[in-house]
C-alpha cells in the first residue's frame, strides 16, 4: 500500500468526469426529494389557511355552545360534547382491553399456535373498512340488541375499529423496551408482573400515551362507523345527557350531516365553521400526543427522550 | 478429563454445579459441566469467545427460565439444595444468587430508585431503612462518594464506569449470597476496570463471586479459582495459581499462552 502513491502519481484529489456525474445526480436526487417533502408542508399550510379562511368568521362564543337549530343560527356545541363523550366511552373500553392482550401477546405468550391465531385476527381486523364495521355495529347494537341509535353502541363499534390498531401500539411500545431492562429486573429477584408493572411499563408509558392519543385524534374525526349506529340526531331536551343509552352526534359527523343532508339555509356558515374546529381538535390531539408522550417519558425516566 | 474431585481441589462449596447440561433447542451449549464455588472467593470462568461461559452462568440462578428454547438439565445446588428442584422457587433463588451483567443495564430512573429497586420489590416500604441501604450499598460499590449529591438524578446520566458500578450496588441491595458477574468490565476503560476489580476484592470478603472473564491477567489478579471452558466442557479446573502455572492440560496451556488456534 505504501508504494501505491509512487507507483500512480497520476491520482490526483481534484474530481475527475466520473466523479462530477455522481455529485450531479446526488445533488439532483437531494433536490427532487426535498421539493416532495416542501410540498407536502405547502399542501398541508394551504389546507389549512384555507380552512382558517373559510370558517374563521363563524367562530364565536355563541356558535360553539349553542345548540344547533332549524332556522338560521345554529351551534355546535352539543356535537363536541358528543365527540368527547364518545372518545371518552370508547378509550373506557379500549386501553385496558388493548393493554391486556397487548402485554400478555408482548410478555406472556411464547410463539406458538394460540399466539399466531390471536396476532392473525387482530390483524384481520384492523383491515375492516370502518363503513363495513359500521354497519355490523348497526346489526348487532340497533336491530339485535333493540337499542336504536346509541352512544354506547357508536362507542362500542369504534372500540371494535381500534382495537387491533391499540394493540399494536402497546405490542410496539413494549417492544421498545430492551430486554436487559427485564434481565436486571428479573435478576434482582422480581416477579414477571412486578417487572412490567415497575420497569416495562414505565419505560414504555411514553410510547404507549403517545400511540393512544394519536388513536384519539382518529376516533375524534371518525364518521362512516358512527353513521348507523350514534345516529345523526341529539336530543332537544337534553343535549348534554349522560346517558349512554340515546343517540349521539358528533362534530365529525354533523360536519358530514350539513353539507349533504341539511336544509338549513346557512349550510355554509355552520359547516366551515364546524370543519374548522375539528381540524384544530384533531391537530390538538396530535400535538397534545408528542407533548404528553415526552412529559411522561421524563417524568417516569427521568429523562428526556 | 476433568478433575472436581475434592482430592484435587478442596473445597467447601457454596454453589456446586453438578452434570450440568445446557440446550438451546436441539443445540447443547453446555456439556455435562461440574464445577464448585467456594464460599466467600472469587472463581473465575475462562475460555474462548463461544464456549459457554455466559450459558454456564446463567445456569446458576436459573436466567434461562426466560430464554425461550433453553433447558436445563443436571443440579445446581446453593448450600446443598438444588435450585432445579420442583419446590424451587427461581425469585428467592435470584434474591440470594444476583447477577451483574456485560453492559451496564440501569433501569431508566433515578439513581436512587435503582439501588432501591430490589429491597423494594422485596416488600420493603420504610424510607429510613430504604435510605440507609442504598448508601451502605453504593459505598459498598466505591459510588458513593460520586453520587451522593445527586441520587435523585437519572442514572442513565452516569459514565458507563459508574453505571456498572451502580448496578453492582443493586445487586449488593438485596444482601444476596452469591454474585455472578459476566465479563463486568468488558465496556469499561482501564481506570474504571481497576476500580471494578478492587471493589470485587472486598466483595469477596462477604460474597461468594463468580465472575465469567475475557482477560487472562484480571482473572490472575482477583480469582482463588479458575475454570477453563472449551466448546461447552470444562476442562480445567483448579488454584488459578495453579492454572496459570501448571496447567495439566495441553489445551489449558495453549489457552492461557495465547497458542489457541
Ligand atoms: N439464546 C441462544 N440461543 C441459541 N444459541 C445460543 C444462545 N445463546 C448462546 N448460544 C450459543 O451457545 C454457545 C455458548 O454461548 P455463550 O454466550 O455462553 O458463550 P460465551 O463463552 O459467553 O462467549 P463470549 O465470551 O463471546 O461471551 C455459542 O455457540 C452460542 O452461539
Ligand atoms: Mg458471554
Amino acid at each position: 500500500m505504501a508504494s501505491a502513491a509512487s507507483s500512480a502519481p497520476s491520482r490526483r484529489l481534484s474530481s475527475n468526469s466520473g466523479v462530477r456525474l455522481r455529485r450531479l445526480i446526488d445533488a439532483l436526487a437531494t433536490g427532487v426529494l426535498w421539493i416532495m417533502a416542501a410540498s407536502i408542508i405547502c399542501l398541508l399550510a394551504t389546507f389549512i389557511m384555507y380552512l382558517f379562511y373559510l370558517g374563521f368568521h363563524s367562530l364565536s362564543w355563541q356558535f360553539l355552545t349553542s345548540a344547533p337549530t332549524q332556522s338560521a343560527g345554529g351551534g355546535i356545541g352539543p356535537e363536541i360534547y358528543n365527540s368527547f363523550y364518545i372518545l371518552v366511552l370508547t378509550l373506557i373500553f379500549t386501553v385496558p382491553i388493548s393493554l391486556g392482550a397487548g402485554i400478555y401477546l408482548q410478555e406472556y405468550a411464547r410463539p406458538g399456535l394460540f399466539r399466531s391465531v390471536v396476532q392473525f385476527s387482530a390483524e384481520s381486523l384492523a383491515t375492516v373498512p370502518s363503513i363495513v364495521m359500521g354497519l355490523f355495529g348497526l346489526l348487532i347494537f340497533v336491530f339485535y340488541f333493540h337499542w336504536g341509535f346509541t352512544a354506547l353502541g357508536g362507542a362500542l363499534t369504534l372500540t371494535l375499529l381500534n382495537l387491533p390498531a391499540l394493540v399494536r401500539v402497546t405490542q410496539e411500545a413494549l417492544a421498545s423496551v430492551p430486554d436487559s431492562l427485564r434481565e436486571a429486573s428479573i435478576g434482582l429477584g422480581a416477579t414477571k408482573w412486578q417487572t412490567i408493572m415497575r420497569t416495562v411499563l414505565p419505560s414504555a408509558i411514553g410510547r404507549l400515551t403517545t400511540g393512544i392519543v394519536l388513536i384519539a385524534g382518529r376516533i375524534f374525526g371518525e364518521t362512516a362507523a358512527l353513521i348507523f349506529t350514534a345516529g345523526l340526531s341529539v336530543s332537544a331536551n337534553h343535549p348534554y345527557e349522560l346517558n349512554p343509552f340515546r343517540s349521539a352526534e358528533t362534530l365529525a359527523i354533523h360536519l358530514w350531516y350539513t353539507h349533504s343532508e341539511s336544509v338549513i339555509p346557512d349550510v355554509d356558515r355552520v359547516g366551515n365553521g364546524s370543519a374548522l374546529v375539528l381540524l384544530i381538535m384533531v391537530l390538538a390531539f396530535n400535538i397534545a400526543a408528542r407533548l404528553a408522550g415526552s412529559a411522561l417519558t421524563k417524568r417516569f425516566t427521568g429523562r428526556s427522550s | 478429563m476433568i478433575d472436581v474431585s475434592p482430592g484435587s481441589v478442596d473445597i467447601r462449596e457454596k454453589l456446586n454445579a453438578i452434570h450440568l447440561n445446557v440446550f438451546y433447542g436441539s443445540f447443547q451449549a453446555i456439556k455435562d459441566a461440574s464445577l464448585k464455588m467456594a464460599a466467600k472467593t472469587v472463581t473465575a470462568l475462562i475460555g474462548p469467545s463461544g464456549c459457554g461461559k455466559s450459558t454456564f452462568l446463567r445456569a446458576l440462578n436459573r436466567m434461562h427460565d426466560l430464554t425461550p428454547g433453553a433447558r436445563v438439565e443436571g443440579e445446581v445446588t446453593l448450600d446443598g439444595q438444588d435450585i432445579y428442584a420442583p419446590d424451587a422457587d427461581p425469585v428467592v433463588i435470584r434474591h440470594r444468587i444476583g447477577m451483574v451483567f456485560q453492559r451496564p443495564n440501569p433501569f431508566p430512573k433515578t439513581i436512587y430508585e435503582n439501588v432501591a429497586y430490589g429491597p423494594k420489590i422485596h416488600g420493603e416500604r420504610d424510607k429510613a431503612t430504604l435510605d440507609a441501604t442504598v448508601e451502605r450499598s453504593l459505598r459498598q460499590a466505591a459510588l458513593w462518594d460520586e453520587v451522593k449529591d445527586r441520587l435523585n438524578r437519572s442514572a442513565l446520566d452516569l459514565s458507563g464506569g459508574q453505571q456498572q458500578r451502580m448496578c453492582i450496588a443493586r445487586v449488593l441491595a438485596v444482601e444476596p449470597e452469591v454474585i455472578l458477574m459476566d465479563e463486568p468490565a468488558s465496556a469499561l476503560d482501564p481506570i474504571a476496570t481497576s476500580k471494578i476489580e478492587d471493589l470485587i476484592g472486598e466483595l469477596k470478603k462477604e460474597f461468594s463471586v463468580v465472575i465469567v472473564t475475557h482477560s487472562m491477567q484480571q482473572a490472575a489478579r482477583i480469582s482463588e479459582y479458575t475454570a477453563f471452558f472449551h466448546l461447552g466442557e470444562i476442562i480445567e479446573f483448579g488454584t488459578t495459581t495453579n492454572i496459570f502455572t501448571r496447567p495439566r492440560e495441553k489445551k489449558t496451556e495453549d489457552y492461557i499462552t495465547g497458542r489457541f488456534g
